[in-house]
């Protein structure tokens, strides 16, 4: 959120658990994060489990990225 | 009144957010100083046992979003910054990783740190086999041994959590056990958790990874090969934080009556409390009575209670963040990603990364990360990441 508020488009990959931590952190900063939400959690995952997990976020990302990058 | 602030809240976990919104409903300006983020221990855990009363069971992040919440509506603003000492008086004065502020009335608000065992090599084991988070880290041991040290309640659900992904969980209890008898029997059915009482762990086994420990008991010592080590002892109250108010043995700080210390304006609420039964309806309760008295030893100064009350304190000019924001100079190629390092985050990160990379066709993708997701990120990386990229993909909480 530092990242954010010092002009760098820093997207976040949370998982679900930490989400509502994240929210209220941001909230209390007052800025609005962007966020790519992967489902909890991600240490202990195999690798296919892994995999998975980086298909879904990219799924998110790159829409999110192209909006960054088209608006700046 | 000439200090920054009238109520200075250190530490937004249960305790400390319940304090400065008590103290903030009642018109006072207030802060709540953390060093990390708002919730303290509730962010480390999934179900909270025993919420709001006994036998009952609250989600963890519910209950954090609801407090979190409260503070906001009640105008508390929050601080990220660590409070390195109180000076504790009439007027007190706080330092703080961001500088020095002054307040009229101070509530302590710190928990206890981590569990540890003060054996020698602990430290650098961190991360690499010892934690203390069952939550966050127990599904790396799917399938593997692990120990469990401590003695009460929450020792034996962070125990029961981990059995039901570990192959066998052993509870070392230095002395015997407080947890209560209804705990023992669900420890006892689980099938893959042994309980060791009277149980010192004397010494720790492995090369950057653990891989055991030894364990003293009546009988003599002996070695327990463990992939994983939680330890729920050693864990310490905030010392020497403030100046003039007395601690015991472990650290945290004594009251004279309920939760007012010898200091008139210094109050502790929670675990950081000597005698504090550490449960979260009790640090809820000592926060609701830290802020009410921290509000009634401000009274007279604050003109009883009657204020007028600038509703934009606290909150950053309009013009600020857009003057912020002209400074991401560098170009759309310039992008990187920014790890916490918890276990997979750098690989999850690296496969987006990779993802985008060819998305974008960009030549290369940079990378930086802090070696404890524990700890707030370094200023100098921050700074080096801003002035040189364009797009930081960043991994937070697992
Ligand atoms: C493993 C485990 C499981 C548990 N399970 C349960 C349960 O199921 N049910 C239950 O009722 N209780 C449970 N508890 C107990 C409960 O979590 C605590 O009693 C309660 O959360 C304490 O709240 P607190 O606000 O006093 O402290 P904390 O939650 O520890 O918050 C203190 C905050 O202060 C901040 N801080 C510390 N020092 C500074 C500083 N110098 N400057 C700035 N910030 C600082 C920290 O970052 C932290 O955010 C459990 C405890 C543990 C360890």
């Amino acid at each position: 959120m530092e990242l954010e508020k010092r002009g760098v488009v820093a997207p976040l990959l949370v998982t679900s658990t930490f989400l509502p931590l994240v929210e209220a952190q941001a909230k209390a900063r007052r800025v609005t994060p962007r966020v790519v939400v992967v489902p909890h959690p991600v240490g202990g995952l195999n690798e296919a489990e892994l995999a998975e997990r980086i298909e879904a976020a990219a799924g998110a990302l790159l829409p999110l990225a192209d909006e960054a990058r088209g608006s700046a | 009144m000439s200090s920054d602030w009238d109520v200075a809240v250190v530490g937004a976990g249960v305790a400390g957010l319940t304090a400065a919104r008590v103290a903030a409903q009642a018109g006072l300006r207030v802060v709540a100083y953390d060093r990390m983020a708002p919730g303290g221990q509730l962010v480390n855990l999934t179900a909270l046992h025993d919420v709001p009363g006994p036998g009952e069971v609250t989600p963890s992040a519910e209950l954090l979003g609801r407090l979190v919440a409260a503070a906001e509506a009640a105008g508390v603003t929050m601080s990220f910054a660590e409070v390195t000492r109180v000076h504790a008086g009439a007027s007190p004065r706080l330092e703080t990783s961001e500088g020095e502020v002054g307040a009229g009335a101070v509530v302590v608000a710190t928990g206890l740190s981590a569990g540890r065992l003060g054996l020698p090599g602990e430290e650098l084991l961190v991360g690499r086999g010892i934690s203390t988070c069952a939550g966050c880290d127990g599904p790396l041991f799917r399938g593997r041994a692990v120990a469990v040290v401590g003695d009460d309640d929450w020792t034996a659900e962070e125990a029961l959590e981990l059995a039901e992904v570990a192959a066998a969980v052993t509870v070392l209890v230095p002395g015997r056990p407080g947890w209560s008898a209804e705990r023992a029997a669900r420890l006892a059915a689980s099938g893959r958790i042994e309980v060791l009482t009277g149980a010192t762990v004397t010494a720790l086994r492995g090369e950057g990874v653990l891989s055991g420990v030894v364990v003293a008991t009546s009988g003599g010592e002996r070695e327990l090969a463990v992939d994983g080590l939680f330890p729920y002892v050693g864990r310490r109250g905030p010392g020497a934080l403030v100046d003039g108010v007395a601690t015991d043995e472990s650290g945290r700080v004594r009251t004279d009556d309920g939760v007012r210390t010898a200091v008139p304006t210094v109050f502790v609420a929670g675990d950081a409390r000597s005698g504090a039964p550490d449960s979260v309806p009790s640090a809820e309760a000592d926060g609701a009575a830290a802020g009410a008295a921290a509000v009634a030893a401000l009274r007279p100064a604050a003109g009883r209670g009657l204020r007028i009350v600038d509703p934009t304190f606290g909150v950053q000019p309009a013009g600020s963040a857009a003057e912020i924001l002209s400074g991401g100079t560098a170009e759309w190629t310039e992008v990187a990603l920014f790890s916490n390092s918890k276990p997979n985050a750098t690989e999850l990160l690296r496969g987006v990364g990779e993802r985008l990379q060819a998305h974008w066709e960009l030549p290369e993708i940079g990378f930086a990360s802090k070696p404890n997701a524990s700890a707030a990120a370094d200023k100098d990386v921050i700074d080096w990441l801003s002035q040189r990229y364009k797009m930081v993909l960043v991994a937070v909480g697992d």
